[in-house]
């Protein structure tokens, strides 16, 4: 057998033994796309409670409170007598808004002349104030159709309204077309958890190994010494990525249709567009062995970094706005360029060519991981070179 | 004896600390870091200028003077201007663009005779944020647009340009975001992001602190120093780690409010004392888990499950009341929750803070559960077993 064949199935053989490992390559894909789902399925936010402080009390100012509250976004709490009384409200956590509608709402109305209705948002959550906004402008223009239409007739332009089309406007949302919070955030966390698991597991094998040395004179008595650092090198990445070939089938196929998820683009693209991910986190993981000296410390020094990475894809904040040292920084990392990619073919039905620049990034990081995973390698275990273990033998 | 005690017990923990290097990454570096790269990523507050295209297929006055008021837009920066909507699309899916605006052929003319064109715009929510700007600053030309045309003709017929405008606008809801009122990413996410990531450490740091006695079997002699007392060892153990958490707390929250002038319309005393009950919850969280389940690797992936899972469930950006009921009891589990309201009852709401009295006292719970499980660590600790 070959000697990268010899690694792979030692390779192959160390981690299937070891619980440890086998929880972070295979519980961790498994449940936390779930768990993530779970938590963000309900997708949007509707009927926030308000706050009303209706100072005009007359039939207009309650037609226009039950218009709002027949948005699905809004909710009436409670009726106000002042304004005090409706941010005691909001000091308790019990509305996230507050609409104050004054005193001459109602004669503005009948005089003609503009009417204001003011709303105080809660911005705990941009989530929140977003869906508010939403909510408030469609109000606004229902109203302003209704009334306009009203006062138009009212002034004999007869005519003008039964002849006049106004402009319309259409609006279409690509890729997460329900604006729901799961569909868009998810297609990126499940990158970012493939690499992520692929990370600490690795990591943890190179704690352990790390352990055996410090306990046998510097020399891990379960490797396969002699064998050259590239076919170590490859051995163990190729033992990797195979074993992760029913993560990537459950991750990017199974868990987009079992929660109803935007999966738009093809099988082929986005399964060839992964393996260059993951052989990139395969050599970086390696890599990453360096700093890495017992069984616990990826849990310190790789957890993290999920967090980072989230902010550094582009998912939630745009690549086009960060200044360029953290575009640089996010451009070391494979789950950057995957997520960008794999976006883009899942929600927008991207094809592989049209990716194409991410594509090559995730290759260029897997040459340039490689080289520093075979650097390490041979500092850390120089008896996997072929010279030194038979000079310690001769 | 000098070297049995409370105060030996103190000093062999200090000891310890400095023996490793990955003590001063953890508990320094990381939350040190991490609050640092969260402000200089999000400085600017809001991505604006998002690279947008815009499809012309009337080529007249009126389509180029949409085009001018598109461009003279800030949310959005027209980079692309591209023949077709195949051509627009095909840019969108190669990621050069977040959206673009379409304006119909024999626009002029339909809209001049009253024909209703339509203007469609197309805006990518794949990326959340970037789409929705996108989305805000279409819908703003789209709509100045109509009832622009709308003012022209009602003018035209002989009103005046003031009665024209109640016609077009008679009732304006005008939107006041209070606290954040320059929507600016930077002040809704650093501060939550960042003491989060503070709590994930601590939970994480505090199990690196107790199980690694009993992996290196040391745990006898941690607890002989201490004059064979849990409730001793644990305290000597921990306070040192809660003094340098407290500190990286104190760092963070003059980062966010005194470098970076955050609001916080409340009362800073408040929000210290909040994140020192926050330090002791955290810490209780990771001591409970190690008194649970006193193995190095179980407890970890306890904390680290939980820690990483704590950036969703507790609401920081998606609200924990429309989460399913079930997930939404998880949040409180976690000691980050009570500091998350906290902060948004006093520092970006501003309320006097017997509103945050609640969560005040539900962080001075959380002590109470390991001190329950003590003796099952010490059963651990005089037999230590480790199991990778």
């Amino acid at each position: 057998m070959s000697d990268t064949g010899r690694v792979f199935r030692n390779e192959m053989n160390i981690f299937l033994h070891d619980i440890g490992v086998l929880l972070f390559f295979f519980a961790l894909p498994l449940m936390y796309p779930v768990i993530y789902t779970l938590i963000y399925n309900p997708e949007t936010v509707r009927k926030m409670p308000v706050a009303v402080v209706d100072e005009s009390r007359s039939a207009e100012s309650r037609s226009f409170v039950q218009k709002a509250s027949a948005s699905p976004a809004i909710a009436i709490y409670a009726y106000c007598n002042d304004l005090q009384e409706a941010r005691e409200l909001m000091y308790e956590n019990k509305v996230f808004g507050i609409m104050q509608i004054p005193s001459s709402y109602g004669k503005n109305i009948g005089r003609n002349d503009p009417a204001h209705v003011e709303f105080y948002a809660d911005m705990t959550l941009l989530l929140r104030y977003r869906t508010f906004a939403a909510a408030l402008t469609d109000l606004q223009l229902e109203l302003i159709s209704e009334t306009t239409g009203e006062r138009i007739s009212a002034s004999g332009l007869n005519s003008l309204a039964q002849n006049m089309s106004m402009i319309q406007s259409d609006s279409n949302f690509l890729g997460d077309t329900e604006q729901g919070f799961a569909s868009f955030i998810m297609p990126g966390i499940v990158i970012l958890i493939l690499q992520q698991s692929m990370l600490l597991g690795i990591g943890m094998l190179g704690g352990t190994s790390a352990e055996r040395r410090r306990r046998n004179n510097g020399f891990d008595p379960r490797q396969i010494h002699g064998v050259g650092v590239t076919a170590t090198v490859w051995g163990k990445s190729l033992a990797y990525l195979v074993i992760y070939i029913p993560q990537i089938i459950y991750v990017l196929r199974i868990i987009p249709a079992m929660f109803n998820l935007p999966h738009y683009g093809s099988a082929t693209d986005y399964f060839l567009f992964i393996v260059p991910m993951l052989l990139a986190t395969a050599f970086l993981g390696q890599t990453l062995n360096a700093v890495i000296r017992d069984r616990e410390s990826p849990f310190i020094i790789i957890v993290f970094t999920s967090v980072w990475f989230l902010f550094l894809s582009g998912l939630t904040w745009p690549r086009y706005a960060m200044s360029p040292i953290w575009k640089m920084l996010g451009d070391m990392i494979p789950a950057i360029w995957g997520v960008e990619g794999f976006i883009r073919i899942n929600s927008n039905a991207a094809t592989l060519h049209e990716v194409g620049t991410d594509f090559v990034a995730l290759w260029v990081l897997s040459l340039v991981y490689m080289i520093t995973a075979c650097i390490v390698t041979r500092a850390t275990m120089p008896y996997v070179c072929k010279r030194k273990w038979q000079e310690s033998k001769a | 004896m000098a070297n049995i005690g409370f105060t030996a017990g103190i000093k062999r923990e200090l000891r310890r600390l400095c023996s490793r290097p990955i003590y001063l990454f953890g508990m320094v570096l990381v939350p040190m870091i991490t609050a640092i790269f969260f402000l200089a990523l999000l400085d600017e507050g809001l991505p604006e200028h998002v690279p947008t295209g815009v499809v012309d297929l009337d080529h007249s006055s009126m389509s180029r003077s949409v085009t001018r008021s598109l461009k003279a837009l800030q949310t959005i920066s027209i980079t692309e201007e591209a023949e077709s909507y195949d051509k627009a699309m095909q840019m969108v899916r190669e990621g050069s663009i977040y959206g673009f605006f379409v304006i119909p052929a024999r626009f002029e003319k339909d809209a001049i005779s009253g024909r209703g064109p339509t203007l469609e715009y197309y805006s990518n929510l794949t990326y959340f944020v970037p789409g929705t700007l996108a989305f805000k600053g279409f819908k703003t030309v789209a709509v100045t647009t109509a009832g622009g045309v709308v003012m022209q003709t009602l003018t035209s017929m002989g009103l005046s340009d003031a009665s024209a405008s109640e016609m077009v606008q008679p009732i304006v809801i005008d939107q006041f975001p209070i606290g954040n009122p320059w929507m600016n990413y930077g002040i809704y996410l650093c501060p939550s992001f960042s003491i989060c990531t503070l709590a994930l450490m601590i939970m994480l740091m505090t199990v690196m602190q107790v199980t690694s006695e009993i992996k290196n079997y040391t745990s006898p002699q941690w607890l002989s120093t201490c004059k064979g007392s849990i409730s001793v060892a644990v305290t000597t153990k921990l306070l040192p780690a809660t003094a340098i958490f407290f500190s990286m707390g104190l760092f963070i929250l003059w980062l966010l409010f005194g470098y970076s002038h955050f609001p916080c319309h409340g009362s800073l005393w408040a929000m210290i004392l909040s994140t020192l009950l926050l330090v002791i919850g955290c810490q209780s969280f990771g001591l409970f888990a190690c008194c649970a389940v006193p193995n190095p690797r179980m407890a970890f992936i306890i904390c680290a499950l939980f820690g990483v899972l704590t950036f969703s469930f507790t609401g920081i950006s998606f609200p924990v009341q429309s989460m399913y009921g079930w997930i939404g009891i998880f949040s409180w589990l976690s000691p980050f929750r009570y500091w998350l309201l906290t902060y948004f009852t006093i520092a970006l709401n501003g309320a006097p803070v017997y509103f945050a009295r609640l969560y005040m006292a539900g962080l001075l719970l959380f002590p109470i559960v390991p001190a329950l499980l003590l003796p099952r660590l010490r059963k651990a600790c005089l037999n230590p077993i480790y199991v990778p």
